[in-house]
């Protein structure tokens, strides 16, 4: 998993799954580069296969820790369909901002 | 020539035991999407399944707790091309799976997995055991064609071609069967060791050992139910013992009687002890407690027996028919019905040995209050001699006689008998033995302390139906008059004044506990020389020997008139009465209990010492229990 810094964007992308093994270090993970206060927080899951509800949890925890930040953009980048229907399964599209590019 | 099925007899199955910790639960959810994926399934498809197994297996490393989180869950799938079912097996506490879940709302933490598994799936089922659960996941498909053959190329002949490939897919499934078996085997065996290893180590069968040994079998058989039905303690119906779900705990199932058809099919596999295989799809039987596993439920029933001993039945099966058990799940069903049908006679009989040691217990306790009942002395009299015996039909009885010396002049003798034997009427004797000695402390006349005893006892029995028969007798030894009143007992035989002969003095009065307030009359008599005075129960009059002709009233009086004569006192008359009445008896059974109080005018003989024998000598039936002499 790599966590970079961009001028005022955190980009966390290279992760082949998200799930119960890998939740908590992607969380604290992020956690720490939040401290940065970053203005847009990009998952790139293009090279994500695989994601489990505790994968989904990872990412809640992110929404729930930037939500005090109404300025924060969460972008979710490339998702495959798989995960994309995941999203929409339990409506967490809604709390992220979605983009193909 | 038609191309040879390649469609397997069973599904392709693959069962992977995992450590309990989320990197092999992992593990497990990408070993099962690879065996799909080799099955032919399409990679859109392979992520909803994958995600199944991992929350599954997730869930069943989370939740376990204590021991049980050392325990190995389990993860399988069966593929077909028209269904895929996928299975988790979890040593947790488990949880109530609800109908549907509803979508959890974007802001909640957890939630999630169980809601996306209902999701992605046609059919999710968790049957529960104790610390072992299993959760179904089903998905129907749309069959998928066969990979056409690929072309053949070069020179190789296309006959022999298709030869060698009908010959390989065919050693192929022989080859998956055989392994099957063999693991199918293994895995019986290794449950049935578990099952005895509990065993051993608690001691004893425990109670619900039948649920865990059946969750063993669902696994074994891929059978998704079961319903195991046990005989009734009046051995007339079959009661629901445990089942797989609660939607087939149905109603009892009554036995046939003779020349009736049997409610079903279980009833009808009691009956003829013989394993039957059912498919309800074949069947518009809408009585059938077998429709509970569904319209297109299909299965084994098997007795439980062992020899001709019937203990119960147990159904096994799948829910959807297109799957039906195979020749070698039938034989692993029959192996578990075997070893259970010998384990529950086995647990039987624990318990049954387990109520007699109960009731052997009681019975010596019961003899100890007898022991208490009688008088352990009798009071000694000048120029009188008393002596009295006892036995009971049973360890323990009703009857029983009581003498109170009041002074150095009167005597208070007492005989009764309360209705019945065992336990209840020797606890009846004890209550009433103590009311008499409280009473006598304050009167002394016959009638009076009936009417009190009856006063203090009628709630008592007649609440539980029951009666006592008694006489009591003041005999002062210096005017030679006797008191005597009777509540229905049998008459008392004395040798009156002014005769030599033995006489009966019927007095009457209801029995104790029939009426609440009863008067006793009392009668008045003078006592002969020598004196000679008997109090019995009807259990000697009754005495009856093996041509089933009782010793009777008369024969009594006229053996006590034989008897009677100066200088006999009245140990050697009770030793001869006693003598008397086993003698008559024979080899005939008792069937009631006897009580005698004998008094004799004769200076007592030195005390024959018997003390021990009253107190804790256990009786055989039979033999007299005789009280020393005060």
């Amino acid at each position: 998993m790599k966590i970079e810094n961009q001028a005022d964007c955190l980009c966390v992308s290279e992760f082949q799954e998200l799930t119960a093994v890998n939740a908590a270090s992607f969380r604290d993970g992020v956690q720490f580069a939040l401290a940065g206060s970053p203005s847009v927080i990009e998952i790139n899951l293009s090279q994500t296969r695989f994601m489990d509800s505790s994968g989904l949890g990872a990412l809640f925890a992110l929404y729930r820790a930037t939500a005090q930040r109404k300025d924060v953009v969460l972008r979710l980048l490339n998702p495959t369909p798989e995960i994309q229907q995941l999203l929409e399964l339990t409506q967490m599209q809604q709390l992220f901002e979605i983009v193909r590019r | 020539m038609g191309a040879p099925s390649l469609e397997p007899a069973r599904p392709a199955t693959l069962r992977l035991s995992f450590a309990p910790d989320l990197t092999s639960a992992r593990e497990v959810s990408v070993a099962i999407r690879k065996f799909l994926a080799e099955q032919g399934v399409a990679e859109k498809e392979l992520f909803s399944y994958e995600l199944c197994i991992a929350e599954a297996s997730n869930n069943a490393v989370e939740y376990a707790e204590g021991p049980c989180r050392n325990l190995r869950p389990i993860a399988e799938a069966l593929f077909t091309p028209s269904q895929i079912e996928l299975r988790v097996t979890d040593h947790t506490a488990g949880f109530a799976l609800p109908e549907k879940i509803p979508p959890p709302p974007p802001m909640t933490d957890r939630g999630r997995g169980l809601f996306l598994i209902q999701s992605v799936m046609d059919e999710v089922r968790y049957l529960r055991g104790t610390n072992e659960n299993i959760l179904v996941m089903r998905k129907k498909r749309r069959a998928v064609r066969t990979p056409a053959v690929p072309s053949v190329v070069g020179t190789v002949d296309p006959l022999s071609y298709e030869k060698c490939k009908r010959e390989l897919a065919e050693s192929v499934i022989q080859m998956a069967k055989m392994a099957d078996e063999l693991l199918l085997r293994s895995e019986t065996l290794s449950s049935v060791f578990r099952c005895c290893a509990e065993l051993g180590s608690l001691g004893k069968i425990s109670e619900g050992f039948e649920g865990r040994l059946l969750v063993d079998l669902l696994h074994l058989t891929s059978a998704d139910w079961y319903v195991l039905r046990m005989l009734s303690p009046d051995r007339r119906k079959l009661l629901v013992a445990a089942a797989s779900e609660p939607d087939l705990l149905s109603v009892p199932i009554e036995l046939p009687t003779v020349g009736k058809p049997p409610a079903g099919i279980e009833a009808a596999v009691a009956t003829s002890r013989t394993a039957v295989r059912f498919d309800n799809r074949e069947s518009t039987d809408q009585s059938e407690p077998l429709r509970a596993v569904g319209p297109e439920g299909a299965g084994l029933v098997c007795p439980l027996c062992f020899g001709d001993t019937l203990v119960g039945t147990i159904a096994v099966g799948r829910r959807n028919g297109d799957f039906p058990l195979g020749r070698l799940q039938d034989e692993v069903i029959r192996t578990f019905a075997e070893f259970l049908s010998i384990q529950t006679l086995n647990l039987s009989r624990q318990k049954e040995e387990v109520h007699n040691r109960v009731v052997a217990r009681e019975l010596e306790i019961a003899q100890d209050i007898q022991h208490l009942l009688l008088p352990r002395t009798l009071p000694q009299l000048p120029g009188f001699s008393l002596a009295g015996g006892w036995q009971s039909a049973r360890e323990v009885g009703g009857d029983f006689y009581d003498a109170i010396a009041l002074d150095g002049q009167r005597l208070l003798l007492m005989i009764a008998d309360v209705m019945g034997k065992g336990v209840p009427a020797a606890l009846f004797a004890t209550t009433m033995r103590g009311l008499l000695r409280g009473l006598a402390s304050r009167s002394s006349d016959p009638s009076q302390l009936l009417s009190g005893l009856n006063r203090l006892l009628y709630k008592e029995l007649s609440s539980v139906a029951m009666f006592i028969t008694a006489q009591v007798v003041l005999v002062d030894l210096k005017t030679r008059n006797l008191t005597a009143a009777s509540a229905g007992h049998c008459p008392l035989l004395y040798v009156p004044r002014g005769r030599r002969s033995v006489t009966s003095l019927p007095i009457r009065g209801l029995p104790l506990g029939v009426l609440p307030d009863t008067q006793y009359p009392h009668v008045t008599a003078r006592l002969g020389s020598p004196a000679a005075l008997l109090l019995y129960t009807d259990g000697l009059t009754d005495t009856r020997n093996l041509s089933g002709r009782a010793y009777g009233q008369s024969r009594l009086t006229s053996w006590l008139r034989s008897q009677v004569a100066p200088g006999r006192n009245a140990t050697e008359l009770r030793d001869r009465l006693a003598t008397e009445l086993n003698r008559f008896r024979g080899d005939a059974l008792m069937d009631d209990d006897q009580a005698f109080l004998l008094m004799t005018e004769e200076s007592a003989s030195p005390a024959r010492k018997t003390p021990a024998a009253t107190r804790r000598i256990r009786l055989k039936r039979g033999s007299f229990l005789f009280p020393s002499i005060a």
